[in-house]
């Protein structure tokens, strides 16, 4: 017993640590952005200091709250939105204020969604609703986009611009976890593999290929989660790798857009222009970076959002740019752990379909603008500016968190999965003095 | 509920293939990061297409030939030897492609794995410089040689292949470029390096190759005579010579230049035998002296047409010839056999550490037929060009004179000292420097004369 309250303190000492590390990291660089200029900005300045209070504040309150202090996912949410910070305020203030209200407004979908998901009862309630408002969303946004890029997923409400699609990537979470979860009949399949056909249909009608890209990818790891039957899998990836033939044979527009792919150096100055930038650029920042400010691939369309992977490296250094990447094998890690200790399916496949939902959206960020992948324009979560995405990226941060809580299913009803999470074991030993079924080991 | 877990295993999967992914772009990087930083989209380094950050390039004394500063390339301060070095050096809008400056800007972009081009920005000379072989008092020397005329000389250590002296004319100014650079007939081709880029119809230098074939081909050629009566008579044609010599031997015909000898020294050979020592020699093939390629030299006698067959033979066919080829068959013959290529670097200095590169070999000949080469050319300068004309250089040479149809004929020298203190090899070419050896002579005997002196008073 003793060597385990031993253990309970360890980590605490770590967490602390570790942001104590992120921290100094987001002073230093916060300090080259505001030393970079002849006068320093009052406004960055505040910015800065805000968002740095607002960390440890979130922590602390999060420690004494819970009693815990288990914030790995977001000790590195918050460096990764660190980062993109950093980058905006380099960009500009307007930039800076408005990804700070970003991360705020993520942060505030993150508790909102962690309190909504310990009713997993109020969840399968408000789960047609979400479905239909989904499709709405989405409809509603064909209707009143305008085209940005090619793409038609913006609506401009005048002071803000939102990406509908990227809210509507946390409900696709949502209702595919908890349709499978209580997966009775047929029908309630179905009804799930309808709506998911409508989004991704939808968003192909936008010409967004590569959310709907990451929408089917999460659909078939919800599908495998509930059934685990490769062969239906591989049939419903032969069946899309045929419709995707289909599309480009009655379409060749779609084609066209992906022409440069593999070849981005023949195409230099058109379609391949970012990619090869990217290249260069994250070629010329080595290991170390040239300085946050000091790149080039800033002056490049779209730098901000979809190549922001490629000014982290050239700026701030490959190292830096690979422990973004991190940051997001460590959700999707965190994910496999938590979940193989988590009571429920539910839990479960939201949180390993959020998990490979952001890991596949990175990929194709980062693979996407450096040519390994053909370019879909897609953002790097929590790092892209942009208020939608930063949403997006924390809400379904919030369902690698729900799992990573410990339930206690009840011993009557074992088929039907206990809503009441136990956030704290006190000495390895639940209030009525059983030992907890499913124990966070290595804590 | 167990499956569900066993499931989560497609995420770890994923990580796989993400981390796969990883590894390959840093796999990428580790390989094409310098081809890409170096690029000239890269407005780290260039501005429009032109250099703007980059290394150093010394000559081989240390002056400094160009170099960046605050972003932007600062040339030598004289204008003689931004002019004369011109070629070597190359421009800093890349027009002169086979310049340093563009032959070697993945180098001088100063590309490291640790710190990208952050050096070469911040401090360009330390993090990335290249000494040349060249030495630049030699190029001015050789530029105010040639007066008014164009063409090229190279100079070369023919024990090493260090390049010590190459100058194309017509040259320019980098730092104040001619406002009719691009429209002048005068300016015509200024951006190639005639020294390895341009080829030239041989004329009489043609018959070093020749001479070599009869050596490795004919017994007892140096036992022949010819009776020269001013035309060698082949078909319905025949092969003018350029006078009527009577009676000589195969050296005499050589020392006199003699076509009429020539020409039968070539129908005696055949065209495929001639054809077989140019091949050997380096002809109808891609050199390159180092990373400098060298524009193809090439000659295609054929048995089809004896005349044109004769012709070739005295170099006056379809030949061409790239002066830095023929520099190193003239080293081949200096060297006892072995012709190194041109060597323009003396070292580079990077991020990793110095490297010198050594020449590397174009040509290989029989030691004897060099030393009898060797001999045959010597005896030109004591017997016909007079060691007047090269005074203490101990000078062996062949001379030509390519003609041409509509204007004045290319004034061609070949050839080396055989003084063991000076062991410099030389080809010029004097353009429209009129008929005889003349002014190629006189180019590069001031050129030599300055060597003579840095060479033994050093």
């Amino acid at each position: 017993m003793a060597a385990k309250t031993k253990k309970k303190i360890q980590p605490k000492f770590k967490q602390i640590t570790v942001m104590v590390f992120i921290s100094l990291f987001q002073l230093l660089s916060a300090a080259c952005v505001l030393y970079r200029g002849e006068e320093m900005s009052v406004v960055l300045t505040l910015i800065f200091m805000g968002y740095m209070v607002l960390e440890w504040l979130y922590m602390m309150i999060g420690i004494i709250a819970t009693g815990t202090d288990y914030f790995e996912l977001e000790a590195m949410a918050f460096f990764l939105c660190g980062i993109g910070i950093t980058l905006c305020a380099s960009y500009g203030e307007s930039y800076a204020l408005k990804q700070i209200v970003a991360v705020l407004m993520g942060l505030a979908v993150y508790l909102v969604m962690q309190a909504v998901l310990k009713n997993i009862d109020f969840c399968q309630k408000i789960r047609l609703p979400v479905a239909v408002l989904s499709i709405l969303i989405l409809i509603a946004n064909l209707i009143l986009a305008g085209t940005t890029n090619g793409t038609l997923n913006w609506i401009d409400l005048g002071f803000f611009s939102i990406q509908p699609s990227e809210i509507v990537k946390i409900a696709f979470v949502f209702v595919g976890a908890v349709t499978l979860e209580y997966l009775i009949s047929n029908t309630s399949l179905t009804r799930y593999i309808i709506f998911s056909v409508a989004c991704i249909g939808l968003l192909f009608l936008m010409q967004d290929f590569g959310t709907a890209l990451i929408f089917f990818f999460t659909f078939i790891l919800i599908a495998f989660m509930r059934s685990g039957d490769v062969r239906t899998i591989a049939l419903i990836c032969t069946a899309a790798l045929l419709g995707a033939v289909l599309i480009i044979y009655f379409k060749p527009y779609v084609a066209s857009r992906f022409q440069a792919y593999g070849r981005v150096w023949d195409y230099a100055d058109t379609s391949g222009y970012q990619q090869v930038r990217t290249l260069v650029y994250m070629a010329s920042g080595g290991l170390l970076g040239l300085g946050i400010g000091e790149g080039r691939l800033r002056n490049v369309y779209a730098s901000s959002t979809d190549l922001v992977f490629g000014v982290v490296c050239e700026e701030m250094g490959l190292i830096v740019g690979l422990c973004v990447l991190i940051c997001f094998v460590g959700f999707a890690l965190f994910a496999v752990i938590t979940v193989r200790q988590s009571g429920s399916s539910f839990y479960a496949i939201a949180a390993t379909a959020a998990a490979g939902m952001l890991l596949f959206q990175l990929s194709l960020n980062i693979f996407g603008i450096t040519d390994i992948l053909p370019l879909t324009g897609v953002t790097l979560p929590f790092v892209s500016r942009g208020g939608s995405s930063m949403i997006c990226s924390w809400g379904l941060l919030a369902y690698i968190r729900a799992a990573g809580v410990m339930f206690r299913p009840p011993e009557a009803i074992a088929s039907i999965p206990v809503s009441r999470p136990v956030r704290k074991a006190p000495a390895g030993r639940m209030p009525n003095g059983d030992i907890p079924v499913a124990k966070r080991q290595g804590r | 509920m167990r499956d569900t877990l066993k499931r989560t295993t497609a995420l770890i999967v994923l990580v796989a293939l993400f981390t796969a992914g990883v590894v390959y772009l840093l796999f990428s990087l580790a390989v094409h990061g310098s081809d890409w930083a170096s690029n000239r989209i890269n407005q780290h380094l260039y501005s429009n297409g032109t250099t703007t950050n980059s290394g150093a390039i010394y000559d081989r004394n240390g002056a400094l030939l160009v170099s960046s500063e605050d972003g932007k390339r600062v040339y030598n301060s004289s204008r003689k030897v931004r002019v004369s070095t011109l070629h070597t050096v190359g421009d800093t809008s890349g027009f002169i492609s086979t310049g340093t400056q563009s032959l070697y800007r993945k180098l001088l972009s100063g590309y490291n794995v640790l710190e990208g081009v952050y050096g070469i920005i911040n401090r360009p000379a330390e993090t990335s410089s290249v000494t040349l072989n060249i030495d630049s008092e030699a190029c001015c020397v050789a530029y105010d040689a040639f007066g008014d005329y164009n063409g090229t000389i190279v100079v070369y250590n023919y024990k090493n292949g260090e390049l010590v002296c190459s100058i194309s004319k017509p040259s320019y100014d980098v730092n104040d470029v001619p406002s009719n650079l691009l429209t002048s007939k005068y300016y015509d081709g200024v951006f190639l390096d005639k020294a390895v880029s341009g080829v030239y119809t041989p004329g009489s230098v043609i018959k070093i190759i020749t001479a070599i074939s009869a050596l490795q081909n004919i017994p007892g050629i140096e036992s022949q005579t010819f009776d020269c009566d001013g035309e060698y008579e082949i078909g319905s044609g025949a092969v003018i010579c350029n006078s009527v010599h009577y009676e000589e031997t195969f050296e005499e015909a050589f020392n006199k230049s003699c076509n009429f000898a020539f020409a039968d020294i070539t129908l005696q050979l055949g065209a495929s035998k001639l054809l077989e020592t140019a091949n050997s020699l380096g002809f109808n093939k891609q050199l390159y002296a180092g990373e400098v390629a060298l524009k193809k030299s090439t000659f295609s006698p054929s048995d089809s047409d004896k005349l044109e067959l004769g012709w070739a033979g005295i170099g006056q066919s379809t030949t061409l010839l790239n002066p830095s080829h023929l520099l190193s068959i003239v080293g081949a013959i200096a060297n006892g056999g072995t012709g190194y290529a041109p060597n323009r670097i003396h070292s580079y200095s990077t991020f990793y550490g110095q490297y010198s590169p050594a020449a590397n070999q174009l040509i290989t000949l029989d030691g004897g037929i060099a030393a009898k080469m060797r001999a045959l050319m010597r005896s030109n300068v004591v017997n016909k060009y007079g060691d007047d004309n090269f005074p203490n250089l101990e000078f062996c040479a062949k001379t030509g004179t390519a003609q041409l149809d509509d204007a004045d004929s290319h004034s061609w020298l070949a050839g080396f000292s055989s003084r063991s203190d000076l062991p410099l090899a030389v080809v010029c070419i004097v353009e429209n420097g009129g008929w005889g050896s003349g002014p190629a002579t006189e180019v590069t005997n001031e050129v030599m004369q300055y060597f003579l002196d840095v060479y033994t008073n050093s």
